[in-house]
């Protein structure tokens, strides 16, 4: 049980119509995710960092290969009680309260004394003052905290976070940088993507970078940031960019 | 159990909260309400045109509310991907496909509701006393709203709120049809069109085995065995639709 997502020679591929040939998103796609750790999963637009997040959360599911969570079959209500998964962009049902939309999520996690964790939640993400307000009229930044608030509501063992930096301004991104560790000292595993590397930097301890749906790198950071280049004074961003210009080259 | 009430919880309250239901609801009551001016065009027979106006309007804007936001239950979910959080909780996609059917059911048994007390209160009014026995329609009325219900489940879940609100229209209008649809098939004389006719027939819902009104409003006899049998009908035809719904639901993906 030391890992937590298990990712084994992933491939999946889209066709836009029928007429059209399947084009390949995801090319081989391994990833071991350790419990208790920050994994920051990183690349380009359209390199495939949702896709493979929907394959891992079940949304989707992969042509051919293997993905399990904490040994679960994905999918499975176990690996699913595992899970706490926000999406990129969310989107909300707009005609509940903050209140309703967290407590729903919370009975659909079978949590006890669902009241009293959600109005815990509220507090946490500082969203407590807008608890009857309906979502339609909760801003981008306090759309993303409920968000997480559901993500957070069933007290899950990994969170998979869908680009949750994006959109937000610094006060946001600090805040939510702040939370994903804290759940790290929780013991909780957190795997997100992101294309804001400063960020990603900052906190994760492994990353995964896809390029054109390949994996083409995973480990420590300052391991990928030693491969092949001399100077330590390099940032991830600016290794990021040498990567993306090799492979398109 | 307790995950699927959310879900129903959540579907009622949406409901609840579109204003084309407040809209359609205000105009079904009116409607209702003015059926007594018809009174004089209907040659001393004002109780029977309150008794059947009524029921009419009662069971058309359940039909018409259950269409509106029936085909759009599923596909909205998944085009507006509020589904994305639901579906990664451990919840079983069968408890969403109940939980929205019993939800939106729900509603539909309220705003029956209202309208039938309306309709009694309309016939107070005029008759100095309730009419109890016309209360029969409404189970039969609703049962007939859950078949639309399960057909709308299915299709919302693979299509686009448009085609599975004309798909509602369509299986509601050869529901009705379905006692014509037997005469033709059983006159037709070419074999094909008898064929195509009796599949008709015997694969879409026949509708019209839940309209009671016309013995209901002139107080003709009904038979318990007619009653039990259109109950079970009813119910194994729902219950195969939810079915259907969540097989093709289980199989889909949310890209």
């Amino acid at each position: 049980m030391d890992i937590a997502i298990e990712l084994n020679n992933i491939y999946r591929s889209f066709r836009n119509n029928f007429w059209q040939r399947p084009k390949e998103v995801l090319k081989d796609v391994s990833i071991k995710v350790q419990k208790g750790e920050i994994f920051g999963f990183l690349g380009p637009n359209g390199a495939g960092k949702t896709t493979t997040i929907k394959i891992i959360t079940g949304l989707i599911r992969p042509d051919s290969g293997c993905v399990r969570i904490f040994d679960a079959p994905v999918n499975s209500l176990e690996a699913k009680k595992h899970i706490g998964f926000l999406p990129e962009s969310p989107y909300f049902y707009e005609h509940l309260t903050g209140y309703e939309f967290l407590n729903i999520h919370a009975r659909l996690g079978n949590v006890k004394d669902h009241k009293v964790r959600t109005n815990a939640l509220l507090d946490r993400v500082g969203l407590s003052h807008a608890a009857d307000l309906p979502l339609f009229k909760y801003s981008r930044g306090m759309l993303q905290r409920i968000g997480i608030a559901q993500a957070l509501i069933t007290d899950p063992d990994l969170f998979i976070l869908d680009e949750p930096l994006s959109g937000l301004d610094p006060i946001g991104r600090k805040e939510i940088k702040d939370l994903i560790i804290e759940q790290k000292d929780r013991g909780k595993t957190i795997f997100f993507s992101s294309h804001i590397l400063p960020d990603a930097e900052a906190v994760c301890d492994r990353i995964g970078i896809i390029i054109k749906g390949r994996v083409m790198h995973i480990g420590k950071l300052k391991e990928i940031l030693k491969k092949g280049i001399k100077t330590d004074e390099i940032t991830l961003e600016e290794w990021f960019v040498k990567q993306i210009r090799k492979t398109h080259a | 159990m307790h995950r699927m009430w959310a879900i129903c919880e959540n579907t009622f309250k949406e409901g609840l909260r579109q204003r084309i239901l407040i809209i359609l609801a205000i105009f079904a009551l009116l409607i209702i309400v003015i059926s007594v001016f018809l009174g004089p065009f209907a040659l001393g027979e004002v109780p029977k045109i309150i008794r059947d106006f009524g029921l009419s309007a009662a069971s058309f804007f359940s039909i018409l509310i259950v269409i509106i936001i029936g085909s759009s239950l599923i596909k909205k979910d998944i085009e507006k991907r509020t589904i994305f959080t639901v579906i990664t909780k451990p919840v079983r996609r069968s408890e969403i496909i109940i939980g929205k059917f019993i939800g939106l059911l729900f509603l539909i048994m309220i705003i029956q509701g209202m309208m039938t007390i309306i309709q009694q209160l309309v016939i107070f009014v005029f008759e100095g006393a309730f009419d109890p026995g016309i209360l029969l329609a409404l189970p039969f009325s609703l049962l007939e709203i859950m078949i639309l219900l399960g057909i709308l489940l299915v299709f919302s879940s693979f299509s686009s709120p448009t085609l599975s609100a004309i798909m509602g229209v369509v299986f509601y209008i050869i529901g009705h049809a379905s006692p014509d649809l037997k005469l033709f098939a059983d006159q037709s004389k070419m074999p094909a069109m008898k064929f195509i006719a009796y599949g008709f027939y015997y694969i879409m819902p026949n509708l019209e085995n839940f309209n009671f009104r016309l013995e209901l409003v002139h107080k003709l006899p009904l038979y318990a065995d007619q009653l039990m049998f259109t109950v079970a009908y009813g119910l194994i035809y729902t219950i195969f639709l939810v079915y259907l719904a969540i097989l093709v639901f289980e199989g889909r993906e949310f890209k």
